[in-house]
């Protein structure tokens, strides 16, 4: 490969990123071009020892997708780092994907249930209008009211809790992506 | 060397021979790939995740030949993050030695 083979599927392969982003980086691979040019290195030789630039840059994007997820908390962002990382191997389809999907079905299923504690009240109203005596207009009241509570304060904790675990599940990419990059 | 290990390993060589003087990135691979073999693009990827982090700052230099480089420098942060990689390493290394000198005597 030559240089201008190798920069030019380098580029292609980095164009999600921005230009700023990519054009620093394709200098510093010029760079390295050009001096080991200068040290009587043909561009194949240094090509070769670069390694593929297809390697390179999936290691490029994972780096890229965690740190937007980090400077831009958002669902998709996360899903983007988490998919970035998994294409660095094999390995990380169980250790990465299976933790991410697990972790996001058990949060969706506690929020299920806070949404049904939420929603009980009308369910009860539904259910049994506003009953004719008092004893049983008590029981529907403070059981909706109860269960409306109960709906709302999961709703909060679980927040809360979604936003440790984003992080935390930040830190274990960024490990993961130091430790056991590429192949 | 398991190609998985070397990775980490980078990161630390990295950042000593940067603390040791300013450095371009063609002299940081080359005095890496000397000791071992490593696919060199990938120390790139790597100075640059370093930079974002605050551990390196970077500058361009002329030189008298060829093109202006672009030097690393270690930080104070990016010191105090290499001084705790080296206490891990050596507690690390010292373990396996000695698993190594009381399984076989080397």
């Amino acid at each position: 490969m030559t240089r201008r083979e190798f920069m030019d599927e380098l580029d292609r392969l980095l164009r999600e990123l921005p230009d700023k982003d990519r054009l620093d980086i394709l200098a510093d691979y010029t760079e390295h071009f050009l001096i080991g040019v200068d040290r009587g290195k043909s561009e194949q030789e240094i090509a070769d020892s670069l390694g593929s630039p297809r390697v390179l840059a999936r290691e490029i994007l994972a780096g890229y997708r965690i740190h937007q997820a980090q400077s831009n908390a958002s669902i998709s962002n996360m899903t983007r780092a988490v998919l970035a990382t998994v294409s660095l191997g094999f390995f990380n389809l169980v250790f990465v994907l299976g933790p991410f999907v697990g972790l996001i079905a058990v949060l969706i299923g506690l929020f299920a249930v806070a949404l049904a504690l939420l929603l009980t009240p009308i369910g009860l109203f539904l259910k049994y209008g506003i009953p004719g005596n008092a004893d049983e207009q008590y029981l529907v009241l403070f059981s909706g009211m109860a269960s409306f509570g109960l709906g709302g304060m999961l709703a909060i904790g679980l927040a809360r809790l979604s936003r440790w675990l984003y992080r935390q599940f930040l830190r274990y990419l960024n490990f993961n992506v130091r430790m056991i990059r590429g192949k | 060397m398991n190609v998985q290990f070397k990775k980490g390993v980078l990161e630390l060589c990295v950042l000593v021979l940067v603390a040791q003087k300013d450095r371009y990135g063609y002299e940081l691979v080359a005095s890496i790939s000397e000791k071992f073999h490593i696919a060199e693009g990938t120390v790139y990827p790597l100075l640059r995740r370093l930079t974002t982090e605050g551990f390196f700052i970077t500058y361009l230099a002329e030189s008298q030949e060829g093109p202006p480089r672009k030097y690393y420098q270690l930080t104070d942060k990016g010191r105090r993050y290499m001084n705790d990689l080296v206490l891990e390493w050596k507690i690390f290394t010292r373990g396996v030695n000695q698993i190594i000198e009381e399984g076989i005597g080397l």
